[in-house]
């Protein structure tokens, strides 16, 4: 097993270790980091728990090895702060948006990208969130809390009561 | 105060949403790695298992089979056995079954444990698993159950005579002369297909030694941590006394956690015998080859109805497919048989039902249990009913459902818990305008002007659900040194809100703020007894436990106050939080607390606690209406729920954004079911649903917005409760069937999960 040198940030923090080239970037960040927010549902790509921002795009941390994010920046669920952050939070509680908590941090990532990424059409819809959290599976809300606890997040000025 | 019924923010987001939840394998670190050689082959013998190159791979601290672990012959406890009078009554049967904690002779299911690997960390320890070598001499595979029950089939357990688990039949009324006399009497088979509660998070067991004590503790992911105690007490022979086990955050269950699994005693039993701390997170593809799933059962259902559709007999007769087992049997073939009554004057009823052993994976109790089944053949014959009669599917059931005249009703019959069984509802049809309320039917009109493309059609199920089913929970309330109550449950939360709801009901019980109490996560060994979260139970049964042992507590609080002050017991009084008696200074729980400290007037007297278990006398009966409004693609078959609303006759709600978000979540995991999925096998017994991409979930896409309704109606109990937690799931398959029938005009839909083929080549046909 051949070891290699990589250098990253993680949450605005400069890191340098050595790994073996099949570690997972999903198994770097939970056992040798500590970041257990990223959560593995599926280790397949599919249900989207282990989401995590590589350069600012949302990449699935179980598919993706370490050494593929040698020189990125990497963004985890604990590394979500600022108002959109602090917006998001609120309204998944607020929207009772979880229930288990084992999708939410995929969901929050997935959810920051959606509503930083300029080249989204702005205002969003109902029907574009839901597009666009489709490669993330929650088993236990019925998406409701999340597609509207999403809505209220993007557009704080909206929102009533 | 009023908390209860109160929308009370939920404490676990915090650290949820921070991504600070504690999961199982969010506390592995330092733990050595367990990963489980498991059979490739449905039914076979094993002839010989070869760890020797895997006992010599990097990082391996040692590989173990049945034999070397002391596990010949050593089978799980089964979890439950019904009441003696439900017994008597219903004829019921039950086989000893052998469900191996590992096997050692036979396999009988493709991911039964086989070999277990230690190792240093997981990836080495998958790389030793591959290099074990498992020679089989296969037997013949036995997958349907048709095929199960054919005389000349093999016989898949040795130990028994035949491939049927377990049976029940009972009757009332009479049903032949009834069927003589019907208008009309419809007569179907229908499948409902195999699926379950695939919780995002897997399952997972951490074991680590108390060096010092010599406890082991185990964490696990799971529903029902006193069962599990057992499971591995039975296992082992260790006593209780030296395991303990814990509840983590638990990423979801939905019954496939409510069940004590091989790999919960064989990771404790690996941790002792190689003296260090073990770790077995279970990947996905396990989870959909080896955890319990759900559903399987075939019906065959003749309903006779009068010339105005009034129900005069149902009679049923269904098959129950448990795989290699289930730890469940008794309560899935009870659990259907029961709930095929449904919310109706039924007058007369022949029902018998057989659990029957095959070789696909084990089951247990998915969400509802016997109950969606139940309801879809039950709705789907009444739809079947209405169309011969040319009555409306909406109408039929107003003809039929049980009014506040009707209720509380009783049937011929005992509860599973031997309690003869009284609906306690208050007025089922209003339940049903309700819902029509929230979706009338002339929302088609609408739906078809958005969707010009599409067929569109309305449809309605009704369910009926036993919930809180005992026979007990416990609860433990104990005041900190600084006045503070730590409250815990049998009932482990599996992101249901405990923490939060029992939190509510404590501190209204105790008259104190919620930033008072606190709700523990459980653990076996500081609390002595419990049966876990399953069954809608939780609110009823822990609830109450929680309200009862409160009261308990302040009893406990005041004659300390009275032997602390010297006043006379029956004087002290008690109001938000503050004992006090005529006369002397009043006391918080913080005052009472330090009474017992150095120096004080009850110095030495322990901490104040109380613990009680709360005991149901029977269940507590909700009903609900599912309306929906589906879309149909004539070229495709393929359906699309556009419109969804429950209205359900619940009891008190604790928290009402948490019951609401339990019908929600049941909901999407009933349309998942309905439309999408499924545990597939080859003829072989193969498993070929193991990755996300077959075994499809729902989606955000795929889900529609729900509207719900509460039609509160208090129950018998302290709190006044009803369960909830299968409500949403129970009838969506009846709902959406009845909406792609109407929508096509030409399908009657027999089979979950609804294949898009079989209505397109309806369509295509008509």
């Amino acid at each position: 097993m051949t070891d290699h040198v990589i250098r990253l940030a993680v949450n605005d923090e400069q890191i340098e270790a050595t790994v073996p080239a099949r570690l997972t970037l999903a198994d770097f960040l939970r056992d040798r980091l500590g970041l257990t927010g990223t959560h593995l549902g599926c280790e397949h790509g599919v249900c989207g728990a282990c989401t995590v921002l590589v350069d600012e795009r949302s990449v699935r941390a179980c598919i993706t090895l370490a050494v593929q994010v040698d020189g990125c920046s990497i963004t985890t669920v604990e590394g979500l702060t600022g108002p959109l952050a602090d917006r998001l939070r609120a309204a998944f509680s607020r929207r009772h948006g979880l229930q288990c908590g084992f999708c939410t941090p995929g969901f929050l990532v997935t959810a920051t990208e959606m509503i930083e990424n300029d080249s989204r059409p702005k205002p969003l819809t109902a029907d574009h969130v839901r597009e666009t959290l489709s490669g993330n599976t929650c088993r236990c809300t019925g998406y409701q809390g999340i597609v509207q606890a999403v809505l209220d997040a993007e557009a704080p000025d909206h929102i009533t009561g | 105060m009023t908390l209860i019924g109160t929308s009370v923010p939920r404490r676990e987001d915090e650290r949820l949403l921070a991504g600070k939840g504690s999961f199982l394998a969010d506390q592995a670190q330092g733990a050595y790695h367990v990963v489980f050689v498991r059979s490739d082959i449905a039914h076979g013998d094993l002839r010989q298992i070869d760890v020797s190159a895997a006992q010599e791979a990097p990082g391996v601290v040692g590989v173990f089979t049945a034999g070397q672990l002391g596990l010949r012959d050593n089978y799980i406890a089964l979890l439950h056995e019904p009441d003696p009078e439900f017994v008597a009554a219903t004829a019921f049967t039950m086989v000893d079954q052998r469900l191996a904690v590992m096997a050692d002779r036979r396999v009988h299911y493709v991911g039964q444990i086989v070999a277990a690997v230690v190792a240093s960390d997981r990836y080495l320890a998958e790389d030793a698993a591959e290099l074990v070598n498992v020679g089989y001499a296969a037997l013949p595979v036995v997958v349907e159950m048709e095929d199960a029950l054919d005389a000349e089939a093999p016989v898949l357990h040795e130990h028994l005579s035949s491939n049927e688990a377990a049976s029940l039949s009972f009757s009332f009324g009479d049903p032949d002369s009834a069927r003589a006399q019907a208008a009309v009497t419809v007569a179907e088979t229908y499948r409902i297909g195999r699926h379950g509660a695939v919780p995002l998070e897997c399952r997972g067991v951490l074991t680590r030694l108390g060096h010092r004590t010599g406890e082991v503790d185990v964490w696990t992911s799971t529903q029902v941590p006193h069962m599990v105690r057992r499971g591995i007490c039975a296992a082992t022979g260790w006593t209780t006394d030296e395991v303990r086990v814990h509840v983590p955050d638990v990423g979801g269950g939905f019954g496939t956690k409510a069940n004590v699994y091989p790999e919960e005693i064989l990771v404790p039993l690996l941790a002792r015998l190689t003296g260090r701390d073990l770790v077995w997170v279970e990947d996905r593809q396990e989870h959909l080859t080896a955890a319990a799933q759900g559903r399987d059962q075939v019906h065959h259902c003749v309903l006779s109805v009068d010339a105005e559709g009034r129900i005069l007999a149902l009679e049923d007769d269904f098959l129950v497919n448990i795989g290699a087992g289930s730890l469940w049997v008794a309560g899935i073939v009870a659990n259907t048989a029961i709930h095929l009554l449904g919310p109706y004057r039924v007058p007369a009823a022949r029902v018998g039902g057989r659990g029957i052993f095959t070789n696909k994976a084990v089951v247990a109790q998915y969400r509802g249990a016997g109950r969606p089944e139940a309801s879809f053949v039950l709705e789907r014959s009444l739809d079947a009913a209405a169309r011969r009669l040319g009555l409306t599917n909406v109408e039929i059931r107003r003809r039929n459902l049980l009014t506040a005249q009707d209720l509380p009703y009783p049937r011929p019959l005992p509860y599973r818990d031997g309690v003869p069984i009284v609906y306690d509802g208050g007025d089922y049809r209003a339940c049903l305008d309700a819902a029509l309320d929230l979706l009338p039917v002339g929302v088609v009109a609408q739906e078809q002007a958005a969707h010009p493309e599409l067929l569109i059609g309305h449809g309605v199920g009704c369910y009926l659900e036993a919930t809180g089913r005992g026979p007990y929970e416990s609860a433990q309330l104990t005041v900190t040194p600084q006045g503070r109550i730590e409250v815990m449950t049998g009932a482990a939360s599996a992101g249901q809100g405990h923490e939060t709801s029992f939190a509510q009901v404590a501190a209204e019980s105790l008259a104190l703020p919620m930033e008072a109490v606190r709700v523990l996560p459980t653990d076996t060994g500081s609390l002595a007894h419990g049966i876990g979260t399953f069954a809608s139970r939780s609110a009823v049964l822990a609830g109450n436990a929680v309200a009862q042992t409160a009261a308990q507590l302040v009893d406990a609080g005041r004659r300390r106050y009275a032997r602390a002050t010297g006043a006379d017991p029956a004087e002290v009084g008690y109001r938000e939080g503050v004992f006090q008696a005529p006369d002397r200074d009043p006391a918080g729980w913080r005052e009472l607390a330090r009474l017992g400290g150095p120096g004080e007037a009850l110095e030495g007297e322990p901490p104040l606690r109380a613990a009680s278990m709360y005991r149901c006398r029977t269940v507590t009966w909700t009903m609900g209406v599912h309306a929906t409004v589906v879309g149909v693609h004539p070229g495709t078959g393929i359906a699309r729920v556009l419109r969804y609303a429950v209205a359900h006759e619940g009891g008190v709600e604790i928290n009402p954004l948490v019951v609401e978000g339990q019908v929600l979540g049941g909901v999407a995991q009933g349309l998942g079911g309905t439309l999408y999925e499924e545990f597939r096998y080859g003829a072989d017994g193969g498993p070929r649903s193991t990755t996300f991409a077959e075994y499809g979930l729902p989606g955000a896409s795929e889900v529609p917005e729900v509207q719900i309704r509460h039609l509160g109606v208090p129950t018998d109990n302290p709190l006044g409760v009803r369960g909830a937690g299968e409500s949403g799931t129970i009838a969506v398959a009846a709902a959406v069937a009845a909406a792609i029938d109407a929508a096509t005009g030409c399908t009657h839909v027999t089979a979950t999960p609804i294949a898009p083929r079989m209505v397109k080549s309806a369509l295509d046909a008509a």
